[in-house]
């Protein structure tokens, strides 16, 4: 088995603007991405987790991953979203090395 | 005097109906810690049910009912939407700790409608026997709609003119597009269209009507959970959210009655349906505001008009400003 180095972004960040963020991953590039929800405490607010009926649910909070083999476009998804969103909206991204299976699934 | 000890009367028996009970039923439970929980997915099925129902309803009496009497109310509920807003940015705009963009969103939440709300208004009036044309509550995109508009053009436009043009066009028809594609008026026109158009008479007596004030009374028990859990947020933001959010709702609806009142001696506009219109300028917008001004006024801080609202806005308009304008439009038109 041969693992490859690749670059995985991940986002934390409202429900609410997910369109539009994925619309920055698919715009450099990158060839898929996964969202799951998410919940924790930040600088903003508490967010919860519970299945507790919430009456405005866009509010809650998303983790989405990008996994890219090019260090530039994972950059470039970085700055992309931070200018665009993150004056207004909580978010917070941080970029990870990882070790991929199947190196042309990402390019 | 016998005139005000009648109406005192009146407002306590008021406190005393089911829905009301809920609510505050909901507020002591969260305030007691307790681990209850209705899962979101129950909400969002009875949102849909209560306006489906209610959009049925209306549909069917729109195919008998004279156009022209819905003229005058429909001009005057977005009349209202519009004046709403305006009274808001003028309140905030008084107040120089509070940022602009917020006292801007706050209000056009406060001119948005409660879909919540006004069932239960519709349920008190029933419990009432006050009878109201059926065709009310399809007035309520016309209040919403032209409420959120205004508020998110006149913050961008303001937001324009700080930063000298960097902000991007106002897309009005996108507002309205998103307003309409919200969870709670897509639920309500569609069933407004199914009640002109087909003849659910039969799924509508069986179904929709023998649940609605059963599925109601849960919906009040989660609006006052929530209510309650929302408090600490209002707590971190200024306080004058606070005075706005109970204050607001009472005048907005005496405003509305004042007007509906109008519209009854000059075309016939029916005692429930003042109460009605009164009871959607109170209400501010829990299910399809928030998100539409988040995205149509960004930096606006969202603890702040969605905790002035849920947490002291809505409980004010169904715990106060509803029994107070069916004790009035008792005491007025003698119902």
């Amino acid at each position: 088995m041969t693992l490859h180095v690749a670059e995985k972004v991940v986002i934390i960040t409202e429900k609410i603007i997910a369109k539009g963020v994925c619309q920055i991953i698919d715009g450099c590039g990158a060839t898929g991405y996964t969202i799951v929800p998410a919940g924790g405490k930040g600088s903003r607010n508490m967010r919860s987790t519970t299945e507790r009926a919430s009456v405005v649910d866009d509010f809650a909070n998303i983790k989405i991953e990008i996994i890219v083999n090019d260090y530039a476009m994972a950059e470039a998804i970085m700055d992309q979203v931070k200018d665009k969103y993150f004056n207004n909206y909580s978010g917070i991204t941080y970029l990870e090395d990882i070790k991929i299976l199947r190196p042309e699934k990402f390019s | 005097m016998d005139f005000l000890a009648d109406f005192l009367l009146r407002l306590l028996a008021q406190f005393q109906s089911p829905t009301l009970g809920f609510l505050i039923g909901g507020m002591l439970l969260v305030a007691c810690g307790s681990k209850l929980t209705i899962p979101d997915a129950i909400y969002k099925f009875i949102v849909f049910m209560l306006l489906m129902k209610i959009g049925l309803k209306g549909g069917m009496e729109i195919r008998d009912a004279n156009l022209a009497e819905m003229f005058l109310p429909a001009v005057i509920t977005i009349v209202i939407g519009v004046v709403i807003v305006l009274l808001g940015i003028l309140f905030f705009s008084f107040i120089s700790s509070i940022k602009k963009e917020d006292g801007y969103a706050t209000a056009g939440l406060f001119g948005a409608v409660s879909a919540s709300t006004f069932a239960a208004a519709m349920v008190l009036l029933e419990e009432e026997a006050i009878a109201y044309e059926a065709w009310v509550p399809a007035l309520y995109p016309f209040m919403d709609i032209p409420a959120l508009v205004l508020a998110i053009v006149l913050a961008n436009v303001y937001m324009k003119k700080q930063q000298q043009g960097n902000t991007t066009e106002v897309n009005v028809w996108g507002i309205i597009k998103e307003s309409l594609q919200g969870s709670a008026l897509s639920a309500l026109i569609l069933g407004l269209a199914l009640g002109l158009f087909t003849t659910p008479d039969k799924v509508f007596g069986s179904f929709y009507e023998p649940l609605f004030r059963g599925f109601l009374s849960i919906l009040m028990l989660i609006m006052g959970m929530e209510a309650y859990a929302r408090i600490h947020e209002l707590k971190r933001v200024a306080q004058w959210y606070a005075v706005y959010a109970f204050f607001a709702p009472i005048i907005h609806g005496l405003l509305a009655f004042g007007l509906g009142t109008l519209a009854h001696y000059w075309v016939g506009f029916s005692p429930g349906g003042v109460v009605l219109l009164a009871v959607m300028a109170a209400s501010s917008s829990d299910i399809s505001g928030p998100p539409t001004l988040r995205s149509g006024i960004p930096s606006a801080n969202p603890s702040a008009y969605i905790g002035a609202s849920t947490s002291v806005g809505t409980p004010v308009a169904i715990a106060v400003c509803i029994p107070l304008f069916i004790v009035m439009a008792q005491t007025i038109f003698e119902v």
